[in-house]
């Protein structure tokens, strides 16, 4: 008798340790990450308006759509350019 | 483990010996890769394109790096003639060696992942170690590599991705648990099927080697179709034929389940968005030309519903593939509010004998004898009674407003496909008044508009919000969003729509059938 075949994926997916989180917001690099999801960009424009008060330094990135993973690129850029991500999603 | 310690610390330890087989008889050993120099061990298999990517940007550097005294070796997680194939296509100069399960150099080195870059010199010590894609960390390899050789040593040429992260080695699976995973066990196998997950709710198949192998016939079951979302499992054939035989379907039904896998990961039709949508939206399957007839599918009575093997089946194998394979199953990763009974199995074959129009595969552009399957994001449908209707344009005035609450009420114009289902009763109709599909599609689209006033209540569009309150809106933004096909029983006269997955971006994509 022999086995049977897997319809799953079962090979383990290394974990992702999550980044280090800030302890003060003043002159931190943070982009917001706009999703294209309905009204997403006035949460955005909210949380962009404390974190200035606060003294971080905001950039502004849009994904291409809400439904599908942010293109590598958009995703390598900004880890190059931010110290932290705040990404909006909405409904 | 020591050997994963040593590997993930990138400290300078011994590299541990290699239990490879390779075309030539001659033993590889780390002793032989280094002799002139030094060697880096890139860890591959076959399931990952992030090992794909590694080889296509290093293979064609490997054979001048040789000469300089640094040697490559891809190491492959796969059967031998499986990496020479793919190193192949991936452009791979280097040496090629294969290991088989469970992995063993694979696990003496401790990988996590795959690719895995391994930097040795000559004295047979780890140097330097990268994971996943790296540009700027294989950069340094390079540099120590040129360090260690005394030579210049050219370098891929930058380009984007600079990185991205690998897959999971099949090593990094634990073999014990593995084993228990294929093994069966002397419980009612059907009710193990349940526990193990496999299934959909209904009972299923079990997916021996035997049938599985059946069901793959000449197809190679290492060769992926891509990753299935939303949680990326790679879709290798081995796979997707697992959820072929859950499924039901018979052996000759597997090239069509295969061709709606290779149109569902297209990246226009957007699987990921439908698979996690709070939207109800299931994946039809069109069958079109020959195969409908050589698989005995049903385009005539009751089409939409039971009593086919083959239609239900084939749908319900693309599903099994997205909710087990993808990780897509409703409560998890897929939060359709409420689903409809389609995405249990949505496949329907088209009447092309009885249409008085071109089928759907040829007006997408395919020769009439060819065998189609076309893949549309889609609501669950909806009946279109008219028994009363006795000139084309009365009916098709009935079957165009039937759609005017598809997506929502005043959800206007739609931009994405809406599929009428023309049963052959009502077809017939069109085609006693020689109306062409266009002129219906067109008449269609011309009956059905509001003014903006009348669609402001509750969830609308911006173009609504944009107009005049005058304003005539459309129910579609185009003609091209009515998507006309013909099947169904010859008495009756009950056509369906199906409204759209709407807002994804999700485009209708069509895959050929390649026979066996």
């Amino acid at each position: 008798m022999t086995g049977y075949v897997s319809p799953f994926d079962d090979q383990v997916r290394p974990e992702q340790p999550l980044a280090q989180r800030p302890e003060q917001l003043g002159g931190l690099r943070v982009t917001l990450l706009d999703i294209r999801k309905n009204r997403g960009a006035e949460f955005l424009d909210r949380i962009e308006t404390l974190l200035r008060s606060a003294g971080a330094i905001t950039a502004r990135e849009t994904k291409e759509i809400f439904s599908k993973p942010a293109a590598l690129d958009l995703i390598d850029h900004i880890t190059m350019v931010s110290d932290a991500v705040v990404e909006a999603l909405a409904d | 483990m020591a050997a994963h310690q040593r590997i993930s610390n990138g400290a300078a330890g011994l590299a541990p010996a290699l239990a490879v087989s390779a075309v030539s008889p001659e033993p590889v050993t780390v002793q032989s890769l280094t002799a002139r120099g030094c060697a880096v061990l890139l860890f591959v298999n076959e399931d990952c394109p992030t090992s794909a990517l590694a080889m296509r940007k290093l293979g064609p550097l490997c054979e001048e790096w040789e000469q300089a005294g640094f040697s490559c070796t891809a190491i492959f997680e796969d059967p031998l003639e499986v990496a020479i194939r793919v190193a192949r296509r991936c452009g791979w100069t280097g040496h090629v060696v294969s290991q088989p399960p469970p992995y063993q150099t694979s696990r003496a080195y401790g990988l996590v992942s795959v690719p895995t870059a391994v930097l040795i010199n000559r004295q047979g010590h780890i140097t330097d170690i990268v994971t996943g894609w790296d540009q700027a960390a294989i950069m340094r390899l390079i540099e120590r590599a040129a360090a260690i050789t005394g030579t210049t040593l050219a370098i891929p040429e930058p380009a984007s991705p600079v990185r991205k992260p690998g897959c999971s080695s099949k090593a990094a699976l634990d073999p014990a648990i593995a084993a228990a995973m294929a093994a069966r066990s002397d419980e009612d196998e059907m009710e193990e099927m349940f526990e193990r997950g496999w299934t959909d709710g209904l009972p299923v198949v079990p997916p021996t080697e035997e049938r599985v192998e059946k069901m793959l016939g000449t197809f190679p079951k290492y060769t992926s179709l891509g990753q299935v979302p939303p949680a990326m499992g790679e879709a290798t054939l081995e796979r997707l034929a697992a959820c072929a035989v859950l499924a039901g379907c018979r052996p000759v039904y597997f090239p069509v389940v295969v061709a709606a896998a290779k149109a569902a990961l297209d990246g226009r039709f957007n699987l990921h968005g439908q698979a996690v949508t709070t939207q109800p939206a299931g994946q039809l399957i069109v069958v079109n030309g020959p195969v409908r007839h050589e698989l005995g599918m049903n385009s005539g009575m009751g089409a939409l519903g039971p009593g086919n093997r083959a239609n239900l089946t084939i749908g319900r194998a693309l599903r099994l593939m997205v909710e087990l394979t993808g990780g897509g199953m409703p409560g998890g990763l897929d939060r359709s509010t409420l689903g409809h009974m389609g995405k249990i199995g949505f496949c329907i074959a088209e009447d092309e004998e009885v249409s008085p129009w071109p089928p759907l595969h040829v007006e997408r552009g395919f020769a009439p004898g060819q065998s189609v399957v076309t893949l549309i994001g889609s609501d669950a449908p909806l009946s279109i009674s008219d028994h009363r209707s006795r000139t084309p344009e009365d009916l098709a005035y009935v079957l165009a407003w039937a759609a005017a609450s598809a997506w929502s009420t005043n959800w206007w114009p739609l931009s994405e496909p809406s599929v009428f289902i023309i049963c052959p009763e009502h077809a017939e109709m069109f085609r006693a008044h020689g109306w062409t599909k266009q002129r219906l599609r067109e008449y269609m689209f011309e009956a059905v508009h509001k003014p903006a006033r009348d669609l402001g209540r509750g969830e609308t569009t911006p173009d609504v919000h944009r107009s005049g309150p005058d304003a005539e809106v459309h129910k579609w933004a185009s003609p091209a969003e009515i998507v006309l096909l013909v099947a169904g029983g010859e008495a009756g006269r009950y056509s369906a729509v199906l409204g759209p997955c709407t807002g994804m971006g999700s485009q209708i994509v069509s895959a050929e059938v390649e026979p066996r």
